[in-house]
This record gives C-alpha cells, structure tokens and sequence, in this order.
C-alpha cells in the first residue's frame, strides 16, 4: 500500500506540532498557512513557538524531505488525507472566534482532491462537524480529537493515548487510508458520532478543570491549618479512582486559553439547551480567585510592611517549557504592580508585553538587590537556584514560590520567608 | 471590580448625608484633601417631604460629583424599606434632569447573603435581610437612572470608628461598656467573625473613588476577619480594663464572614487598611481610656 500524504491547514501550535509528529512517524507532509511571512520563516527553519523536541525534529524532518510548507493552498491538491490544524482563537473570557476557521475550510475545501478526506482537527464546538455538510460530504469528513499540551505537545502528538475520532455515522467504516495513518501511532482507535467525539474533548478538559479546582481548594485549607498538600498528593495519586496523572497539583487559575474555552463553550451549550452548570461556572470563579493568590501575599506580608520594595519576578510563561502567555498568572500580577519596582526575566517570552517592568537577562541579574523573589513560572533552569545564591544576590529574605520550584531546600534554616501553594508560609 | 476613568476631580463635590456616620467621615476627609465640598444633611433636605426634589434640584449643578449616604438605617421593617426606596426615588429623578460628573453610592455587604462566608465583588448580591434589599434595591434605581454618568457602588463591611451613634453588637458597644465600667456581654463565646473597617478608611477609599472617577462595585472590607470574643478581649487588653467578658446561651447557628479583597490591590495598589488593633487604640485614645 502506497504512503499517504498528509496535509495541514493552519499552521499555528496545534498545527505545527501535529504536522511534525505526523512526518515523524514517516509520512510526507504538506504543511499550509495563507500567512505568508509565517511559511517564510518555517521554510527557513525558524520557529516562532517553544516545545521541547520541537526544533530537533522540525529540521530533521525538513532535511528528510518529509516535511513542506506553502501559503499556496493548492499544493493541498496532492494529500490524501487534509487536516484542519488551526487553533481557535479566543478572547479574553474564553470565547471561542470560528470566522478564522471558516475561512480555512473554504480554502482547503476548494483544494481538496475528489478523493480527499478532511480531518477537522482543531477546537470546535459540538456540532460544528456535520453543519460543514453543505461544503463536503460526510462520507469524507471527520473529526478527531486533539489533546496536545502547552510544553509536552510533540510528545503528545508523537504517542498519544488514544484516538478518538468523529464519523458521521458510528457503524460507517473508517476510511482506509486515514486508519493506514492512524495505525502508524499504535495506539487505539475509538470511534464515535462528531457530536460524542467533539463533546468527548471537551469532556476531558472539564475533568482535568475539575481537578485542578479541587486541588485548589483542599490546598488553600492547608495552608490555613498547618497541612501540606505535597504531602497529600502522593496519597492521592495511589488511589486507583484518582490515578499516578491526575491533576492534582494546586494552581494559579487556569490558563493557556484552551481549558477555558472549552469551560464557556460548555457553559454556552448549557445556557443553550437549559441545562444545570453551576459546577462549570464554580470552576471559572475558583479560577479567577487563584489569580490573585501570589498578589495577596504581597499587600499582606510586604507592601504592608516595607515601602517602595524591590520584586524579582521570575518567569512570564503561563507554564515552563512554552513561550505562550495566554492568561499567564504572571501577567495578570505585573497588570497590578504597576508602581512597584520590577526586575522580570523569562527565558524565552518577548518582554514587549511587561513594558513596565525593567528587563533582566539573567537568573542572579534579576535578583540582585531584590526584597523579595517570586517564581511565576516553575522553568527548570530556575530549580537550580540555592540559598547561598539568593543570600549572595538578594537584598531581602522573602520567596514567593507557588510551585514549589525550588524544592528540596531548606529556606526556614536560612532564615527565609518562604511561601508556597498549598504549605502557605514556612517561616 | 472598579474601573479607573480620570485622575483627579477637580468638581465639587455634593455628600447627600453629611452629618451622619459615615458622611461625616467622607466630609472631614475631602475637605482635608482640599476638596470642594457641599454637605447637605437631613435638616437641609428631608428627602421623605413633598419639596425635596425641588430642593435638591436646586442645589445640584452641572458637573457635580454626587456621593449618596443618606439612608435610615438599618432597615428593620417594611416601612423603613419603603421610606428608604422613597429617598432613592427623589434622588433617582433629579439626577435623570442634571449632567453630573460621577455618582458615589454607599451601599452594604448587606446585599451578599448571609450564609456566603468568603465575599468578593463576583459574589451574586442576594440579600437576607430588607437591610440588604433595600440598598440593593437602590443600587438598582440608581443604575436605572444614571444613564451615562459614571457610577461607583462601594458595599462597606461593618464599620466602627469614633462618633457612631448606632449601639450595635461589636467593638463600639464593647468600647461603650467598658467607658460605663460594665462587663461585656457576648453571644454565645463570641465565636463569629467579622470585618471590621475603621471608619477613616471608608472616607479614604471615598476619596480615592472620586479622584480617579472610578465605577463599578466595590467591597470596603479589610481582608482580616476577627471573632467577637477576639474583639472584647483586644479592648480590655488596650483599655487594661478590670471588666470581665460574659458568655450566654447562643440562640443562632455561627456564621463567619470573610472577604478576598483582591479588587482593591488592583483598584488602588498603594492603600492600606488601618490594622484592627490600631483602630481600637485610635478610639480607645479618643475616650480616653487606653491604658
């Protein structure tokens, strides 16, 4: 059986990686963008996202020849199998802009060979899938799930899980060509109607929510009655019902874009179909509490102590391992710092966002002569810093760590302040 | 949340209310910002009497910022509700006749129910008490009548400060008492807990409002909840008072109340409360009775 070749459409994170893994697995890929600066950069092997693996594998794959990009969308014309990749868009309260993705699918569609299929793959709505009837008929159209993750996405996109993709109709074979793609991955294949695949994704991210919520909330009553919840966790992880993976690890709110879109697409559907979704707006509101957990430290235990301190931010990523700052805790704090004095490093986010705050480009730049550090984003290059570095360069004694990344070391010996989620302060 | 829209007023500014508790607070304060303050109390206008809205129409001009305390308070029953929404309704209808500049409502923590015990601006008002419904009532009318004039609802906690002519459960009674030489009589063990606000710090936050002309909802709250029997016993320790603290049967379940003052770092980064204990020692000093 001949190789298929595999189109992309939208070349944006879930793009960019999935097309990466897909030409990993030894499949030539057609990757297009109408953003033509976008494609000169990629052809030029410049990448414009961090992911770890990412870089290693997106040049090899080019020099293999596995991996093409175009803005010429009739280059699409030769796939046997088209995915729409483009992320959809959302504003600030997770709202979900399909008009980008319309678009696409007018393009490609125009593009697609007789006998192409077309994959949806990128974040829509239950439903979405079989309106796109009207332009393609459904025995070529799917809809498959996609569960990347903001700083492991190539290693997702490389072993998922699982499949789970949407047909038309659950007793309809699936096409040939696209199982000869899937099987490439080796792992199994679930088939559902679109209205179950596409719920199913949604699905998966609200119980993720859901965990982090409670995590949260347990965290916070530690930190009021002496427990840890580091302490707790390993307990929890043990448990079967709640497993090794689960995400049970206490948070600033959740952030990235995609676990809140699909929030407000489910409290929209529910709005829609006069359903109960308290729960769903629970999590949101937790969410938006959180945010605010590091600010409340400051005005409680420093601003209402010393004046005019000087704050070491580490970190503006909304998690390690990506440059993304879609709803980054880090940035909704320095909104609210505005006239303090601010000493900011990230490894690799563009600082135009923070104008406010003064640059550093190091690790010991940044806390030097600072009263109190804060580490936003728990990057590993920070996990490397010591009591006698913070004693060398800092001028203060207080560590706002949520993450905990700095384990392992004994600050309250050192004489530190010391606070993190779910321990609050260990002085 | 508030939202900033201006720096610095420099309009007059009308306090509907100004010799009451509260009113009296924001006035003194305004005026040592340099304020140009009109204060009009219940003697100046009965906003029950038939000419009221006359009255008040003739007072207010163009471009003045309007900060409504006025109120008969606490509302116990219907006919206090009643009266209460009749005031707001004279106000509601001058304000629909003249251009002002920013409108300052002060409301109550009444409007969130009583069984929330952690209460931020998110929180749904949903009020337990016709203490609560009414000023709720009246944030309504308000926002009904506004039309484009920048409104700012601020919902203070308990409040307690010098020259508070209410006698209710709490440290201006326990200050009261022990003044009196008597002991202090608690509900239960004391065991609720609340946010006490000193009074100059709702006259600061009020100030704060009309200089940056903020909207929106805010909570006037400290973010640190005390226990009565914390309270009683903070002021015999100031006063170094020989009162004793008494203990009764306690006839309602125990409903704490917190507040996540996170909007106001984010509304006005460099304020800060009054601590509670520094505020006890600020009244105790005026009774002379600190020890």
């Amino acid at each position: 059986m001949l190789q298929p070749i595999i189109g992309f459409a939208g070349m944006s994170h879930l793009g960019i990686n999935s097309a990466v893994a897909t030409a990993e697995r030894g499949f030539h890929t057609i990757c297009f963008d109408e953003d033509t600066s976008l494609i000169k950069n990629l052809q030029n092997k410049e990448l414009n996202i961090t992911e770890p693996q990412l870089p290693e594998l997106f040049s090899k794959n080019i020099e293999l020849n596995r991996l093409q990009f175009s803005d010429d969308a009739s280059q699409l014309y030769q796939c046997d199998i088209v995915y729409l990749s483009h992320d959809v868009p959302t504003n600030g309260q997770g709202m979900s802009n399909l008009e980008i993705i319309h678009s696409l699918i007018q393009k490609v569609c125009k593009n697609l060979s007789p006998n192409a299929i077309l994959v949806v793959l990128c974040q829509v709505p239950p439903g979405f899938t079989r309106q796109l009837q009207k332009i393609i008929p459904l025995s070529r159209l799917y809809y498959q799930v996609e569960t990347l993750i903001f700083g492991n996405a190539v290693n997702r996109a490389l072993f998922p899980e699982r499949f789970i993709v949407g047909t038309a109709n659950v007793n309809m074979e699936l096409n040939q060509t696209f199982q000869q793609l899937l099987l490439a991955f080796n792992c199994p294949i679930l088939t559902m109607n679109y209205e179950s695949a596409e719920l199913a994704k949604i699905s998966i991210n609200c119980y993720l929510v859901a965990n982090i919520s409670v995590a949260n909330m347990l965290s916070e009553i530690c930190e009021k009655i002496g427990a840890n919840w580091s302490q707790i966790v390993p307990a929890l992880r043990l448990d079967k019902r709640i497993g090794q993976h689960s995400y049970i690890m206490p948070g600033l709110g959740i952030a990235g874009g995609n676990l809140e879109r699909d929030i407000t697409t489910i409290l929209n559907i529910a709005a829609q179909y006069g359903t109960e979704n308290s729960i769903a707006k629970a999590w949101l509101y937790n969410s938006r509490y959180r945010k605010s957990w590091v600010l409340k430290i400051l005005h409680q235990k420093i601003f209402s102590q010393y004046d005019d301190p000087t704050l070491a931010i580490l970190g503006l990523a909304y998690k390690e391992n990506t440059n993304s700052t879609k709803n980054s805790p880090a940035l909704a704090l320095l909104e609210n710092l505005k006239s303090y004095r601010l000493q900011v490093y990230d490894p690799v986010v563009d600082y135009v966002i923070v104008p406010w705050a003064v640059r550093k480009y190091s690790i010991e730049e940044t806390i030097s002569n600072a009263d109190v550090l804060i580490i936003m984003t728990p990057w590993d290059a920070f996990k490397a810093l010591t009591v006698n570095d913070l004693k060398k360069y800092m001028r203060g004694k207080m560590i706002i760590d949520p993450y905990h990344t700095l384990q392992g070391t004994n600050f309250t010996s050192a004489e530190f302040e010391y606070f993190t989620l779910g321990q609050g302060c260990l002085c | 949340m508030l939202m900033h829209t201006k720096e610095i007023s420099h309009s007059r500014v009308v306090v509907l209310g100004s010799k009451g508790f509260v009113g009296s607070h924001i006035v003194h304060r305004l005026q040592q910002e340099k304020f140009e303050i009109f204060g009009i109390s219940k003697n100046d206008i009965n906003l029950l009497a038939t000419e009221a809205e006359t009255k008040l129409l003739k007072v207010l001009k163009p471009n003045d910022v309007l900060i409504i305390v006025s109120s008969i308070v606490p509302c116990k029953n219907a006919e206090m509700l009643v009266n209460n929404i009749c005031m707001m309704q004279i106000i509601c209808n001058v304000i629909k006749l003249i251009s002002l500049s920013h409108i300052i409502y002060i409301s109550s923590d009444a409007v969130y129910s009583d069984d929330l015990t952690l209460i931020s601006e998110y929180s749904p008002a949903m009020p337990s008490s016709l203490h609560g419904m009414m000023h709720m009532c009246r944030e309504l009318m308000l926002k009904q009548s506004i039309n484009q004039i920048p409104l700012a609802i601020l919902r203070p906690s308990v409040l307690y400060g010098n020259s508070d002519p209410h006698n209710s459960y709490g440290p201006n009674r326990f200050l009261r008492q022990i003044e009196k030489g008597e002991d202090i009589n608690l509900f239960g063990e004391g065991e609720e807990k609340r946010d006490h606000v000193y009074i100059e710090d709702v006259a600061k936050v009020v100030s704060l409002v009309v200089r940056n002309q903020s909207t929106g909802v805010l909570n006037i709250a400290t973010g640190h909840s005390h226990s009565f029997k914390e309270i009683a016993e903070t002021i015999i320790q100031e006063t170094a008072s020989c009162n004793i603290i008494h203990f009764s049967k306690r006839n309602n379940s125990i409903v704490h109340r917190y507040f996540d003052i996170s909007a106001t770092y984010k509304a006005f980064p460099n304020f800060k409360y009054v601590a509670f204990k520094n505020g006890l020692r600020k009244i105790a000093q005026k009774h002379q009775i600190i020890a």
